[in-house]
């Protein structure tokens, strides 16, 4: 019997698919549905913060820091409440990040604020004295890419229907609105320069008032959600 | 019995063989300076934002995994296929020319992947960090990976199958299987017509995606960075030895064993997350369970030299090996402690996991490549080896770096770990975490030095690879078993 | 959902037990055809140690299956 799958490798690649196969279906599948339901609060990202996350993505700062509190102690005291399944129902992809070169940034909205961020970005010595991380200027004078961010939102708003422009909280107000790129763009403008202004630094303000976005103003918008 | 006038056609063999060495020299060396960065900051701006920590270090791990083992698998494949098959390449111009394909696509594709993680296209999921067009090259890489494979199967003299190919074969399927599945994403462009048209968005989302990335990250080190560097010394240890298989019936069983355990393992990346209690405990349990089989494949491989220690002293490349089958059973061992859940809970997002990754991949990854290019070499080139002095001096000084590499990243993550958990006397946090970065510095130089010593290793391994190829003694005929080398 | 889970639990366990018989059933199998000298597995070593083109294989293949195949992939 067993001899005989050894000299028909179209069988035997059948026999050892089913084998490495099985894990995955039975792990993965059924939880599927349960684990995508947000908790309550939890509402999809804003233009400016979808860009924001993005850059978050494209210089990999999950390379360094994590996003997942685990339910410890130690954790919950250093960085607030430990992180909930549904808290990430709209993180596509994940950023839980494996690797705390860095400290974990899950809650980091609650104790930090924009000039510190915009500080710690241009050079991270100056507000955290011994810190490994680089400075990242490019982010400075680089403009966010809204037109992606929206592409982005729209596409998981028709495809997943991640609840853009609908009341979630059932309180008769549009929670997060979308709407066209134009008015998205109008209110991700709006939310920068409020942003901008914290930061305290001129050069942010002015891109900001000619209609550009650094990157720096959408990750510290991400970065001041995350909460 | 019939003897053919035709020979073995190692051409696609070499090239792959060159090919390792370049990205092993290229990875190794980004990996060298992300790590000397982590120790001296400034390192981070010497090529302006394309030098930066972040931006590199998915460049290292993928010209590592993607570009070095890869090509080592190919590489080997090209060669160990048409022999234990008894089969030349030469007898199919088809297969032959899928085998040339196989190698531009892939060195091609290769080049433009990692050209895009330097300008910041990244979908943030390890090790499957390229953007969707990339995602489709490599499918298509693989898929002429697969024809190459059943191809010369089906032409085979040797009906049965040697252990080798089974573990090609599973590498072919697993690998195609996960990444298929932990790349699933919607590019943007296509659903709105508007933006970047390299973005996409994936398909899973939050501790749904976490689960499907490290069912693939955990499996992808199983089937990239394990199964066919087991295929590897399956072939080249009895055959540089001259001694068979210790038990080839052991053999067998720590395949299927391997095959069935493995998978589950992957929920130990994410204990004490938000993913389902039982399946955290499952990944645990398995990952103890998989020492079995483990050990079974190492064990096999060091009763093999039962009786002829003796070469372990005369021949570079058994030590090697021999050192290859040792560090996976130091890994493999090491794993599975980490996956036990209160260890975990210190050392996970410590440097302890990267100094566990860099164990296998180092010990038992990287010397298995070296030897398997180095026996092949007077095979591919009718020449000695060129220097054996040299072999020996790159196998202590590599040792000596994988030592310094992983005695320092336990010590960091462990200390590590600690620090972030102690408090003080009112059992408020002792330290902050900044003090907890600072502590970690001459460990982190000592980790630097340790890959240096590695990566001088690689250099001394392609010049000799290099000169062997041009300036080496001829000799008469094929080398039976050991491969003949000049002092 | 309670019905995905159980369903989840029962399939896991089921074939996970099945796994596990054949497993045993394959090393029973290999240890006994051996010593009733039905095969020899040991012998199958010798492919990587003869690997000529002109040793001679362990299991030889049908010549004529072989160069079916070896027609149509060239052509």
């Amino acid at each position: 019997m067993f001899g005989w799958l050894e000299r028909n490798p179209f069988f035997f690649a059948v026999g050892v698919f089913i084998v490495i196969a099985f894990a995955g279906l039975i792990e993965i599948v059924p939880d599927f549905a349960q684990a995508s339901r947000p908790v309550a609060g939890t509402k999809p990202y804003s233009l400016l913060r979808l860009a924001g996350r993005q850059v978050y993505i494209k210089d990999s700062c999950n390379a360094c820091h994590s996003q997942l509190i685990r339910p410890f102690k130690s954790e919950t005291d250093r960085y607030g409440n430990y992180s909930l399944s549904g808290e990430y129902a709209y993180d596509r992809p994940f950023l839980w990040g494996s690797k705390r070169t860095g400290p974990d940034l899950h809650r980091v909205g609650n104790y930090r604020t924009s000039d510190w961020h915009a500080n710690h970005m241009w050079d991270p010595t100056s507000v955290v004295p011994g810190s490994i991380m680089p400075a990242y200027k490019h982010m400075f004078t680089n403009v966010a890419d809204l037109e992606t961010a929206y592409a982005e939102a729209l596409t998981v708003k028709k495809v997943f229907n991640v609840p853009y422009d609908k009341d979630i909280d059932g309180d008769g107000k549009v929670d997060v609105p979308l709407g066209s790129f134009e008015q998205a763009k109008k209110q991700a403008l709006a939310e920068a320069l409020k942003i901008a202004k914290e930061t305290k630094r001129e050069d942010l303000v002015k891109m900001v008032e000619s209609g550009k976005i650094p990157e720096i103003v959408a990750l510290i918008a991400y970065l001041n959600g995350l909460k | 019995m019939q003897s053919p006038a035709i020979e073995y056609d190692y051409t696609v063999a070499k090239w792959f063989s060159y090919l390792a060495i370049l990205f092993g020299i290229l990875g190794m060396g980004v990996g060298v300076l992300i790590a000397f960065q982590l120790a001296f900051p400034d390192l981070n701006y010497i090529f302006g934002q394309y030098s930066l920590f972040s931006r590199l270090r998915p460049i290292h791990t993928n010209t590592v995994a993607f570009g070095f083992t890869l090509s080592g698998i190919f590489a080997t494949w090209y060669y160990v296929g048409q022999r234990v098959l008894k089969v030349s390449m030469k007898e199919s111009k088809f297969l032959m020319t899928v085998g040339k394909l196989h190698f531009w696509l892939y060195f091609i594709g290769a080049l433009l992947a990692v050209a895009s993680l330097l300008v910041r296209y990244t979908t943030s999921k390890e090790y499957a960090q390229f953007e969707w067009p990339f995602d489709i090259v490599v499918v298509i890489v693989w898929v002429l990976w697969g024809i190459s494979i059943f191809g010369l199967i089906g032409i085979r003299r040797e009906k049965s199958l040697y252990i080798s190919l089974w573990y090609y074969i599973a590498t072919f399927l697993g690998v195609a299987m996960l990444y298929l599945f932990n790349n699933m994403e919607v590019p943007t462009y296509l659903i709105t017509g508007m933006g970047d048209p390299l973005h996409s968005v994936s398909m899973y989302s939050g501790s749904n995606d976490a689960l499907v990335q490290w069912w693939y990250g955990h499996n992808a080190v199983a089937f990239v960075f394990t199964v066919p560097i087991i295929a590897m010394i399956y072939y080249y240890l009895p055959k540089e030895s001259g001694q068979p298989v210790y038990s080839y019936k052991l053999s067998l069983l720590s395949f299927w064993g391997l095959m069935f355990v493995y998978l589950w393992a992957g929920g130990h990346h994410l204990i004490y997350s938000t993913v389902p209690d039982w399946m955290q405990t499952m990944g645990s349990i398995f990952s103890i369970i998989l020492i079995l089989p483990s050990w079974g494949s190492a064990l096999n491989m060091l009763l093999t030299m039962k009786g002829e220690w003796g070469q372990l002293k005369e021949n570079p490349l058994i030590k090697f090996m021999v050192l290859a089958s040792t560090f996976y059973m130091l890994s493999t061992l090491e794993g599975p402690i980490q996956s036990i859940k209160s260890v975990n809970a210190l050392a996970h997002f410590t440097d302890w996991i990267p100094g566990h990754v860099h164990d296998g991949t180092l010990g038992w990854v990287g010397f298995m490549i070296i030897a398997a290019l180095m026996h092949m070499a007077p095979r591919f080139y009718k020449r000695e080896i060129y220097s054996k002095k040299l072999l020996e001096a790159q196998f202590w000084l590599q040792t000596t770096g994988i030592v310094l590499y992983f005695s320092s990243m336990w010590i960091a993550g462990i200390t590590q770990g600690m620090m972030w958990r102690a408090v003080d006397q009112y059992g408020n946090l002792a330290y902050s975490f900044i003090d907890t970065v600072t502590v970690l510095h001459p460990y982190y130089t000592l980790r630097a030095i340790g890959g240096l010593f590695y990566l001088v290793g690689l250099f001394m391994w392609a010049y000799n690879f290099f000169k062997t190829m041009t300036a080496s003694r001829a000799i008469e005929r094929e080398p039976q078993f050991a491969s003949p080398m000049a002092a | 959902m309670e019905d995905i889970r159980f369903i989840q639990g029962v399939a896991y366990i089921i074939f996970t037990i099945f796994l596990t018989l054949i497993l045993y059933g394959y090393i029973i199998h290999l240890y006994r055809s051996e010593k009733k000298g039905e095969r020899d597995y040991e012998k199958y070593a010798k492919m990587a140690l003869d690997d000529e083109l002109d040793s001679p294989p362990v299991d030889k293949r049908d010549e004529k299956e072989r160069e079916k195949k070896l027609k149509r992939s060239s052509e």
